[in-house]
């Protein structure tokens, strides 16, 4: 059994299926074909030994096939270093910008927190689909959400709010986990305070299973001088906090999360 | 006849073998392993199994510390001597094992510019971030099913003209 668990935790996560071999057979491309067959094979034992050598192979067999640069670059992002991996990531991009700008985006801003980066990559996809730019690698963010978190965090907090608020009333989307809570977070920052108040109660109808907006809230109550709510809201994030009910990502900490020290601090200060 | 094609054989067999070793040789057996360098590391540093040092995200908990990760933050946001330095711009990423009782070593460092490439940061700061890292002492062994493992963990430390901005993961 232990052996069966430690096996899952080592399974990686892929978010991008497997590709379908056969397509370079129907092309006659035996190369790419063979390619293609050892990018597949190498694919679940991501970081390892063989599986670079075989991601390695599938680019001298076809070296215009994105998806090996792409799989091969993922290991060294997850374990930081970054140099490298933009070198094997910007090549998968060179050849498929419609297939991984919106990936690199993401990866640059969830983590390395170059926002700058990020947003060249999102802009630029979107100038080459005339359809959705599609969702983060983890599924939590339509990366439209991102592009406004990154405008954001470089102190463009009004353009932040526009992108995501326009998002949210595009036709066909369904708002994710967080984009309420950042969007109060967002508003909170500009000083609309009764906006900020109504994405975080939005934001807790939606999903309470989060400390954050009940921290945020309680920050926003302090300022108002409202005590008893600000205690209130504090105490809950804090009892969901413990509970296991707050942000949380496997590799990188998200952007507006809170720990529990942050809220034991606002606590003591209201003591 | 019989013989020579025989040494053809294990000739062409060894040279190729030797082939394979030596490109597999190019490669780590996990990508970033660490291997020890009596020259730069701490031989009392030891690891609890040396064949199997997992990923921190492997544990599926995220940075594991003492404290959580906002005590590190603090603790080089506070500790840190720099100056405003033009230049001193992009990342830092120190990358080392946890073992099994949650010590460390192994530290290797890499400085990056804002264009992803490897870039020298000055020796004061590099060499503060590194002391102060090999510092940290609340970090918590990686569990699995009642075991415990080694891991590797990295700091990403993100600077703007010798300012901390932010630190990763």
């Amino acid at each position: 059994m232990r052996r069966f668990l430690l096996a899952l935790m080592l399974v990686p996560i892929h978010a991008f299926p497997q590709y379908n071999c056969n397509i370079f057979k129907m092309n006659n491309d035996q190369p790419c074909y063979e390619a293609c067959l050892a990018a597949t094979e190498a694919e679940p034992g991501q970081g390892t030994r063989s599986s670079q050598m075989l991601f390695d192979k599938a680019i001298e067999l076809c070296p215009t096939f994105d998806y090996p640069y792409f799989e091969k670059s993922v290991p060294y992002l997850k374990r930081g270093d970054f140099v490298t991996w933009k070198k094997l990531i910007d090549k998968a991009v060179e050849l498929n910008p419609k297939g991984h700008l919106g990936y690199r985006g993401w990866c640059k801003f969830q983590f390395v927190r170059d926002y700058k980066g990020a947003i060249r990559d999102f802009e630029k996809l979107d100038s080459l689909l005339d359809y959705d730019i599609g969702y983060s690698m983890n599924g939590n963010y339509q990366l439209n959400i991102v592009k406004g978190l990154c405008y954001g965090a470089i102190g463009q907090k009004t353009k932040a709010i526009e992108i995501i608020e326009g998002q949210l009333t595009e036709k066909g989307y369904s708002a994710m986990t967080y984009d309420y809570l950042h969007l109060g977070v967002l508003k909170m920052q500009t000083g609309d305070t009764n906006g900020a108040i109504d994405y975080l109660k939005k934001s807790i109808s939606f999903n309470d299973y989060l400390a954050e907006p009940y921290y945020y809230l309680g920050l926003i109550y302090k300022k108002l001088n409202r005590t008893i709510d600000f205690k209130e809201n504090m105490e809950k994030a804090r009892t969901y906090y413990l509970k296991g009910y707050k942000m949380f990502d496997p590799y990188t900490h998200q952007v507006d999360k809170v720990y529990l020290t942050d809220i034991e601090k606002e606590l003591k200060s209201g003591e | 006849m019989k013989q020579a094609t025989l040494i053809f054989i294990l000739t062409a067999t060894l040279y190729s073998c030797g082939q394979t070793q030596e490109k597999k040789a190019d490669y780590p057996l996990q990508v970033g392993d660490i291997d020890f360098n009596s020259k730069i590391d701490n031989p009392n540093f030891k690891l609890c199994d040396e064949t199997r040092v997992l990923q921190y995200y492997n544990f599926g908990k995220g940075l594991q510390y003492k404290g959580e990760k906002i005590t590190i933050t603090e603790y080089f946001k506070n500790g840190l001597k720099t100056k405003e330095k033009i230049g001193e711009t992009g990342v830092l990423t120190i990358r080392f094992i946890v073992n099994c009782n949650g010590q460390t070593g192994r530290f290797r460092i890499q400085g990056m510019d804002n264009d992803y490439n490897e870039k020298k940061f000055g020796d004061n700061l590099a060499n503060q971030v590194l002391t102060m890292t090999s510092k940290l002492d609340g970090w918590i062994a990686g569990e699995l099913e009642g075991k415990k493992y080694d891991y590797y963990q990295y700091l990403a430390i993100r600077f703007e003209n010798g300012k901390l901005i932010e630190i990763m993961p």
